[in-house]
């Protein structure tokens, strides 16, 4: 197991969306989805994954309705909106830019400056 | 976005709360039983695998409140929070928070009152069907709304023909409304004068009224002898006969005569619509002779018609005036006389109509006020409160919070400011309802119209928020540490800020100064015309009027004896001076004759002389004090038998013998020859007078008017026009009230059936007379005053705001040196320059409101220099003082320990 990295502050937002634009996922599974794309380097406080959920759910990013798992048990499904959509698509490419900018930065050399 | 999703999903979480947290429940139940399943299936044992997994998860209930709060569930908390939040922020400042909420309340709470009034006088539709098409018709004479006789009514004549030839109407009645003996027949017994309307069978129906008993009069029943029938006001029914169900066929003694109860009406037509004061009983219109060719001349009769439909007020007028350019050509006694149609909505308040305008023009200056003013006072806290709210942001308040948490602030403020403005609304239209039943009878019954409540409280909340949510927007995104360095200092507000606050007060003192400007002119002008001579001598004169039905006084001589006998009766009590019955007395006469004077040959009927004139017994002078200027007065000796003679005033002298000398000339009282019209009602006498005495002018064409010629001549020497209707009036030695109830028994004594009504002082007549300027002089000083109140707090509070940013450079100053005279004349300065500008602005606006002034004011300009100059340096003064406090409160500081405080 690799070390873990604490979750930057907003970023979370951005993981369910993407985890959630894969396919409906009930909470759980949105956990399980994350740490397996990100291999297990990301470590996610477990009750603060549904506070996130039902804030973008207000948002009307995602949409929820209940459904049965795979276990035949009844859970809560999570899936992207149309608007959750271009939400994740502008959340995305503005966190692309900014690392693109910030990773610059970090890789200038002295004699650059 | 999706403020509709958020919307929803906040309703669901609010309203189905239970629902929601056990949803909650299920779900986070589910993510630890399959949290602890995987981990099961790892080999970890379930109690171990389920502990775990609660521990992994973390605080559940605290996940659950951060979920709740996510969908806005906590609303409602927060908001109780700020609430109680801002309820403490208002008590610590209770100076602020009375001046702001007293603000409120006044700009809300008059404009209610005036505006709610306003409606109920000039603009709610009248309570009848399709009542745009009731009007009424006018005569015209070149032009003017005047006419021999009473002014403004048609003649039947000409009614009847403008209802045969014109296209416009549906139907037009004449009708009119007098004073007469009524007498219920009931347990009290006493008689009573009230106004009866005389009413033909078509007036109900132009009106759209049914009975709620009983039925319509007939057509035959407009014809005399078979008119003894009556309709009653439901207010009547009930006051009087308790809601009797047999009330039809019951009788009422109207002057002495019996008249059966046909119909009981509901209460829906206002005064107004009946002239004179509201009838509460109708009987027919039964006049003999009023429709024939000889009352043609007849004018003054109230009309009122219903256009036909689709039928619009321009086509009836030029309808009308083809028929009366008609009847001009036809009848020498209609030369000149033109026909007018009014809406009789627009008929309703008359001569109040600039006054209620000048009214909403002070009362919208009022609410600007208070918006100015209430926007200066929150600036003024919240500028003050800046640091309070860096604090807040530093401490990690967010923005919406702030925002959240001054719009709950604004709201309550605004809301109390509402509620006691709807207290002010209340006591203001009861007070109104008190102050004005005489001449707005519908005043009584106004209610407070919410829209106007509505409107001016959106008004003032826009103006709250407006003023109160600018720091939380500025303020976060002020540079924390700036404003925390600042507000450490004092609290300071930007230049820009300042300099919208100076504007501001600017504004209110010239608002202010408006104000003050037309209340003086209103008082001095109401000063002038009550002050002024009557020409009599005015204290200690009572009158009293009586009304002699035909039914018992038919020969005129019976009614001479009356009079007589009453006045003598009168004379003989103590504490009586003198006593004349008489029908002219100051400020009014009303009653205008043309004349026929040789030596003023006439061909033309708009060149017809005529005068104020009237009839009264042989003490008339001395009773009313009025000087014999020459000639005699009028004798014991002059009798029936003994020739006619007439006293003429000055002004009759100087009109109609400006060279000659009047003493022993004849007039004829009547139209002149080439006229010839009949005798007939109430319009002529038809006698010629010998002129033995000029006595002095004395109002008798209302108090706003020079005097008219009057002549006046003796009732018992002129049969023709000694009529029923008589005033006495009472010169007595202290004041006259008491000695009412014995004059009243000396008349029933006389007659039990004749009531003694409409007792006044003189004194009260000219008041009554001046009670709609006094009305509104009261009215726009008390916006006045409340308008100067307000911009006193406005430029105290920005005042003393200065000063206390300035407290140590003023500190240093007279640490230094400086008189302490110099400098509080630095702060006065600042004070004197606002108001200056002001005041200004101010004389500019009053001057440019000199045409609505103008129609208002007596004897006095619009323009009154005097008026304009004290009412500024009033406002100077005043201001100077206001700004004067906060500047002797810091000189009396010790310089030493002001600069040692920072």
């Amino acid at each position: 197991m690799t070390k873990q990295i604490d979750l930057l502050q907003g970023t979370l937002d951005m993981l369910i969306l993407k985890a959630v634009s894969l396919g409906p996922l009930h909470g759980y599974g949105i956990l399980l989805r994350i740490q397996q794309i990100s291999k297990d380097r990301l470590e996610i406080q477990q009750g603060s994954l549904y506070p996130a959920l039902y804030r973008l759910e207000h948002q009307g990013w995602i949409a929820s309705e209940w459904g049965e798992s795979e276990n035949r048990r009844k859970a809560k499904y999570y899936r992207l909106t149309t608007a959750g959509k271009r939400r994740f698509q502008a959340e995305a490419e503005k966190w692309n830019r900014m690392t693109d900018v910030i990773a610059g930065i970090l890789r200038t050399t002295p004699e650059e400056v | 976005m999706t403020l509709w999703s958020r919307l929803r999903s906040w309703l669901r979480a609010n309203l189905r709360r239970a629902r929601m947290d056990s949803e909650m429940d299920a779900e986070l139940r589910f993510h630890l039983e399959a949290y602890a399943e995987d981990l099961m299936r790892k080999g970890v044992s379930r109690q171990q695998a389920l502990r775990r997994a609660r521990l992994e998860f973390g605080g559940v209930d605290k996940t659950k409140e951060e979920c709740r709060e996510a969908c806005g569930v906590r609303f409602i908390e927060t908001l109780m929070r700020d609430l109680h939040y801002s309820m403490r922020a208002l008590r610590k400042s209770p100076g602020f928070t009375t001046v702001a909420v007293l603000t409120l309340a006044l700009g809300i709470g008059a404009n209610t009152t005036i505006f709610s009034a306003v409606d109920a006088l000039m603009l709610r539709p009248l309570p009848f069907p399709a009542s745009n098409e009731l009007v009424r018709i006018y005569s015209i004479q070149q032009g003017m709304f005047n006419t021999f006789g009473n002014p403004d009514g048609p003649s039947a004549p000409d009614v009847r023909d403008f209802a045969e030839r014109s296209h416009s109407f549906q139907s037009i009645v004449v009708y009119d409304t007098w004073r007469k003996n009524v007498n219920f027949g009931d347990a009290a017994g006493e008689p009573e004068q009230m106004s009866v309307g005389l009413v033909p069978a078509g007036y109900f129906e132009v009106l759209g009224i049914r009975p709620i008993v009983g039925r319509l009069f007939t057509e035959e029943e407009n014809q005399e002898g078979k008119n003894y029938v009556a309709a009653i006001s439901g207010w009547l029914w009930r006051s009087r006969y308790a809601d009797d169900p047999l009330i039809l066929g019951r009788k009422i003694r109207i002057n002495g005569e019996p008249y059966t109860i046909v119909a009981v009406m509901p209460d829906v037509i206002p005064a107004w619509v009946e002239p004179g004061r509201h009838s509460q009983i109708w009987t027919p219109f039964a006049f003999s002779d009023v429709w024939s060719e000889s009352s043609r001349g007849g004018r003054g009769w109230a009309t009122l018609a219903r256009l036909r439909p689709g039928v619009s007020l321009e086509q009836a007028q030029a309808d009308l005036s083809v028929i009366a350019a008609a009847l001009a050509a036809e009848h020498p006694v209609d030369e000149g006389v033109g026909a007018a149609v009014k809406r009789l909505a627009d008929t309703r308040v008359g001569a109040l109509r600039p006054m209620l305008f000048l009214l909403i023009g002070a009362v919208s200056l009022i609410l600007l006020i208070a918006c100015v003013n209430l926007a200066n006072l929150l600036l003024a806290r919240n500028s003050a409160r800046q640091r309070e709210l860096a604090v807040r942001a530093a401490l990690g308040a967010g923005r919406g919070g702030l925002v959240r948490q001054l719009l709950v602030e604004t709201l309550v403020l605004s809301l109390v400011g509402g509620a006691v403005g709807l207290v002010l609304a209340r006591i203001g239209l009861a007070s109104l309802a008190r102050m004005h039943t005489e001449e707005l009878p519908q005043l009584t019954s106004v209610g407070i119209d919410w829209r106007v409540l509505a409107f001016t409280f959106v008004v003032s909340l826009v103006t709250s928020l407006l003023f109160g949510l600018t720091p939380a927007f500025v303020g976060s995104r002020l540079n924390l540490v700036d404003a925390l360095k600042q507000g450490g200092r004092s609290a300071t507000s930007g230049p820009s800020s300042q300099r919208v606050r100076n504007i501001l007060v600017v504004t209110e003192m010239a608002m202010s100064l408006i104000l003050l400007v037309g209340a003086t002119l209103l008082v001095r002008s109401i000063i002038r015309l009550e002050r002024q001579s009557l020409g009599i001598r005015q204290d200690h004169l009572l009158r009293g009027r009586i009304y002699l039905p035909p039914v018992r006084y038919a020969a005129a001589g019976t009614i001479t004896r009356f009079c007589d006998d009453f006045a003598a009766r009168v004379r003989a009590l103590p504490g009586v001076i003198n006593a004349t019955v008489t029908t002219v007395y100051p400020p009014n006469n009303g009653w205008i004759q043309m004349l026929d004077i040789p030596g003023h040959p006439v061909t033309r009927i708009q060149d017809i002389p005529s005068a104020q004139f009237g009839v009264a017994d042989a003490h008339f002078l001395a009773a009313l004090e009025i000087p014999l200027i020459r000639g005699r007065d009028f004798a014991a000796s002059d009798s029936v038998t003994s020739p006619p003679v007439a006293l003429i005033s000055q002004e009759f002298n100087r009109r109609y013998f400006p060279t000659e000398d009047p003493i022993g000339r004849k007039i004829h009282i009547g139209p002149p020859q080439f006229l010839r019209i009949p005798r007939g009602e109430n319009t002529s006498d038809d006698t010629d007078v010998t002129i033995v005495g000029v006595v002095g002018d004395f109002k008798n064409a209302g108090l706003a008017h020079s005097p008219d010629p009057q002549i006046t001549v003796l009732y018992a020497q002129h049969p023709l026009v000694n009529y029923g209707f008589k005033d006495i009036v009472i010169r007595t030695a202290a004041d006259p009230n008491p000695l009412v109830p014995e004059i009243r028994r000396q008349l029933h004594e006389l007659d039990s059936d004749v009531p003694f009504a409409d007792v006044h002082t003189i004194d009260e007549l000219v008041q009554a007379e001046t009670g709609s300027q006094r009305f509104t002089t009261l009215l726009l000083s008390s916006f006045a005053a409340a308008g100067l109140a307000l911009a006193v707090v406005g430029i105290y509070g920005v005042i003393s705001f200065l000063v206390t940013r300035r407290k140590q450079e003023l500190s240093v100053r007279v640490a230094l040196g400086a008189s302490r005279a110099n400098v509080l004349w630095l702060v006065l300065k600042q004070g004197l320059e606002m108001a200056a500008i002001g005041a200004a602005i101010g004389l500019a606006g009053a001057w440019s409101a000199q045409r609505l002034m103008g129609r208002l004011l007596f004897d006095v300009s619009p323009v009154d220099p005097l008026t304009f100059a004290g009412a500024a340096a009033f406002l100077l003064a005043v201001a100077a003082i206001a700004s004067a406090i906060p500047g002797v409160r810091v000189l009396q500081i010790d310089p030493a320990q002001m600069l040692r405080q920072d």
